[in-house]
């Protein structure tokens, strides 16, 4: 066996399928999508190459500017609203024990389980000004009940909640399972010296949550970016572009508006922000791991 | 053994694949054709898309050596798939759009089949309405509708209170004022889509301009220059519509569907739409006081505009075509044929309600069309001049993204009028 594992033959031979498959189906579109970034093409008929064009356009393209911004916003929005809420109800879930645990974190998950279709269309209707739900509600306690919850100024907001709101039993379920991973002799050991509640969580479960706290806030980011199919099913990214993002902003560009060589470069353009981002969200976290070590190993030293 | 085993596997894997990858038409032995049809009616059950399985069905029954296979997805889905077939073999027979917005890019790349005019002669086609669909003096497609813009408005609601069908377009804004009073929404629009405002926008426009519509958008859309004076006019009355609460509240998130539930369900008077909801009126769905009280009028005149009541807005949409590298090109065209025979799409679409068809349909007139297919029918028998494709059909596929997105921005007063027709300008070059 040991032979077998030995011969660098049967070696590539295993690696080869892994190999083909990224190459086919995540290396070669790329590439091919950086060429067709470079030329403007309808998806039909010829590519004319005309260099570096479609970039100097996407640079100064506000509908694409808006996007980036609305990333952003939903970005701050996952780290510092869903998450936090996301921590603080896991510590509470995992507090509470019994039946109730349980109950609660189905309840709570189950935004995750339904399909973002529906959840759009439900959002759609509590939304809407004429007969939807939070105006009627905003009615009955006496209110006049005719806000126009996706007018230009209000709609980011908007789909921000809801994206917030979707998102949020995911982010719970995981720091759930982190918070069930850490030690309880811990806290038995904080309650025999004293500590109380807020202690316990800012220096037990925090700290050791960290590795969570990282992996969460990396595929946050991640999925700001991303954001499509929400986004689309909602607004489709208006009124106007006041709540673009770019992936929709990408496939309004290149199938509506048959612009395929320009959505290839809003695609190149994209690819390297989130590579730029997870590389400096490792950056920051590779720092924060670093610190206590090393002031570890100076302490030792001396 | 195992290796035959293995090889036989292989083989079939392969030409399975191969057969997956083309996606073209097989042509089996003893004359059995399959067509492919690939449409973008996905409802066959009710209205257009049933008038189309109708004729295919009577096709196949007719001709037992063919098999005619329908791949249907909505509009959308449909443009996009269709050009990933563009690049791969197109079906057979398509539906397209004879608008340039849609059909230059799909012309430029050959996708299409060039038909013979002379086989059309006596199809019964309305002067004009096979323009959109030829190039350079070659036939690429057959129109399926003539379709018209109207407001369509519930007569019953309109009497209860004493409101009169407006003439002129200041009466449509103080007829909105007195609707609104009532707390009914005047004009319920789908302003989320985008089109529907660009169309109602062309409306306005032609009457403005009159006889000169063409002219003037097309002269904006070759230089990319849209300060033409009607042009700034026509968005301005626009806005001042929508500032004047003539759409419902948030009409510009509001999908298709939401704002036509709005006017079927008796909150709204009016809805302003294309002659292919005309087939409202026989919609079971809607309740009966509603459904049977549907009425329609065209865009009312606008003062010191050109156009006069009888200029309406109209133009020939969709349609169909063959792919020109179809294996079974001529069986494709003889199914079109088929369809475009008169007692066809003409007959049946008439029957069925789904509004007016790009042919003669007089001698289909049954006597039990109702009063709303009647009013469409007498707008475009009195029509003096009819407009054309709407101004967001009529540029390049990157315009109409632009204009369908920025007019949602003009009307709700997030850019300024200028700043729109800079934009759409910067779309055209």
């Amino acid at each position: 066996m040991k032979k077998l594992y030995s011969n660098k033959l049967v070696i590539f031979s295993l690696v080869l399928p892994g190999l083909l498959l990224f190459f086919f189906a995540i290396l070669a579109p790329i590439c091919l999508s950086v060429y067709y970034g470079f030329t403007e093409y309808s998806g039909m008929g010829t590519a004319t190459f005309i260099g570096m064009e479609n970039y100097k356009k996407l640079m100064t393209d506000k509908a694409f500017w808006m996007s980036m911004r609305n990333s952003l916003l939903l970005a701050i929005g996952f780290i510092c609203i869903q998450h936090p809420l996301a921590m603080i109800t896991a510590a509470i879930l995992d507090k509470l024990g019994g039946r109730g645990e349980g109950f609660f974190r189905c309840v709570y998950f189950i935004p995750n389980v339904i399909s973002v279709a529906v959840i759009a269309y439900l959002w759609k209707f509590i939304y809407n000004p004429d007969f939807g739900l939070l105006n009627n509600i905003i009615k009955a306690f006496g209110g006049k009940g005719d806000i126009n919850w996706f007018s230009t100024d209000n709609a980011i907001w908007s789909v921000l909640i809801v994206l917030i709101w979707h998102g949020f039993g995911w982010g719970m379920l995981i720091y759930y399972t982190g918070i069930k991973n850490i030690d309880p002799v811990l806290y038995e050991a904080a309650a025999i010296d004293g500590a109380d509640q807020k202690t316990t969580f800012l220096k037990i479960t925090l700290p050791l949550m960290k590795p969570v706290i990282q992996v969460n806030v990396t595929m946050a980011v991640i999925s700001a970016l991303k954001q499509m199919e929400t986004v689309y099913l909602l607004t489709n990214g208006g009124p106007g572009n006041s709540t673009q993002f770019a992936a929709n902003y990408l496939y309004q560009q290149a199938f509506k508006a048959f612009k395929y060589g320009y959505g290839n470069a809003i695609g190149v353009v994209f690819i390297i922000i989130c590579l730029i981002t997870t590389v400096v969200l490792n950056k920051i976290f590779e720092e924060r791991d670093d610190r206590p070590a090393k002031a570890k190993r100076r302490k030792g030293a001396a | 053994m195992k290796r035959k085993v293995v090889a036989a596997g292989m083989a079939a894997m392969m030409a399975f694949s191969v057969m997956a990858g083309t996606g073209a038409t097989i042509v089996k032995a003893d004359d059995e054709v399959t067509l492919k049809v690939f449409s973008n009616l996905p409802d066959r059950k009710n209205g257009q898309g049933l008038v189309e399985q109708m004729i295919i069905d009577d096709y196949m029954e007719e001709n037992p050596n063919v098999t005619i296979e329908v791949e249907a997805l909505d509009e959308e889905a449909y443009k996009t798939k269709f050009k990933a077939y563009s690049m791969e073999g197109m079906p057979d027979v398509v539906s397209i759009w004879g608008q340039p917005a849609f059909l230059d890019e799909v012309l430029d790349a050959g996708v299409l089949a060039e038909l013979n005019q002379d086989d059309y002669k006596d199809y019964g086609f309305i002067s004009g309405s096979l323009d959109g669909f030829m190039k350079d003096g070659k036939l690429y497609g057959l129109p399926r509708n003539t379709d018209v813009a109207g407001f369509y408005y519930n007569q019953k609601m309109f009497e209860d209170n004493g409101w009169e069908v407006p003439t002129t377009y200041d009466e449509l804004l103080t007829l909105a004022g007195e609707i609104k009073d009532k707390d009914i929404v005047p004009l319920a629009m789908d302003g989320g889509d985008g089109w529907p405002m660009a169309v109602y926008l062309s409306d306005i426009l032609f009457k403005l301009t009159g006889s000169d519509y063409s002219d003037v958008v097309s002269n904006a859309i070759s230089t990319g220059d849209f300060s033409d004076e009607n042009l700034k006019k026509a968005t301005e009355l626009l806005k001042e519509s929508a500032d004047a609460g003539l759409f419902q509240n948030g009409y510009d998130s509001q999908d298709y569907g939401t704002a036509m539930n709005l006017f079927t369900n008796g909150q709204a008077a009016m809805f302003y739409m294309g002659s292919w909801e005309a087939s409202m009126a026989l919609n079971e769905d809607i309740p009966e006081e509603i459904r049977t009280n549907i009425r329609v009028f065209t865009m009312p005149v606008i003062d010191g505009g050109k156009g006069t009541a009888t200029d309406i807005a109209a133009w020939n949409g969709g349609g169909y075509a063959v792919s020109a590298d179809s294996e079974v090109k001529e069986e494709a065209v003889k199914f079109l044929n088929y369809m475009y025979q008169p007692d066809k799409l003409s007959k049946y679409g008439w029957e069925n309600g789904v509004g007016m068809s790009a042919q003669d349909q007089s001698a289909y007139m049954t006597g039990d069309e109702t009063e709303l297919q009647m009013q469409f029918v007498d707008a475009v028998n009195n029509a003096t001049s009819v407009s054309g494709t709407p101004i967001n059909d009529c540029g390049p596929s990157a315009f109409k993204t632009s204009i369908e997105s920025e007019i949602q921005s003009v009307s709700n007063g997030s850019i300024s009028v200028d700043d729109f027709l800079a934009a759409i300008g910067e779309a055209c070059k």
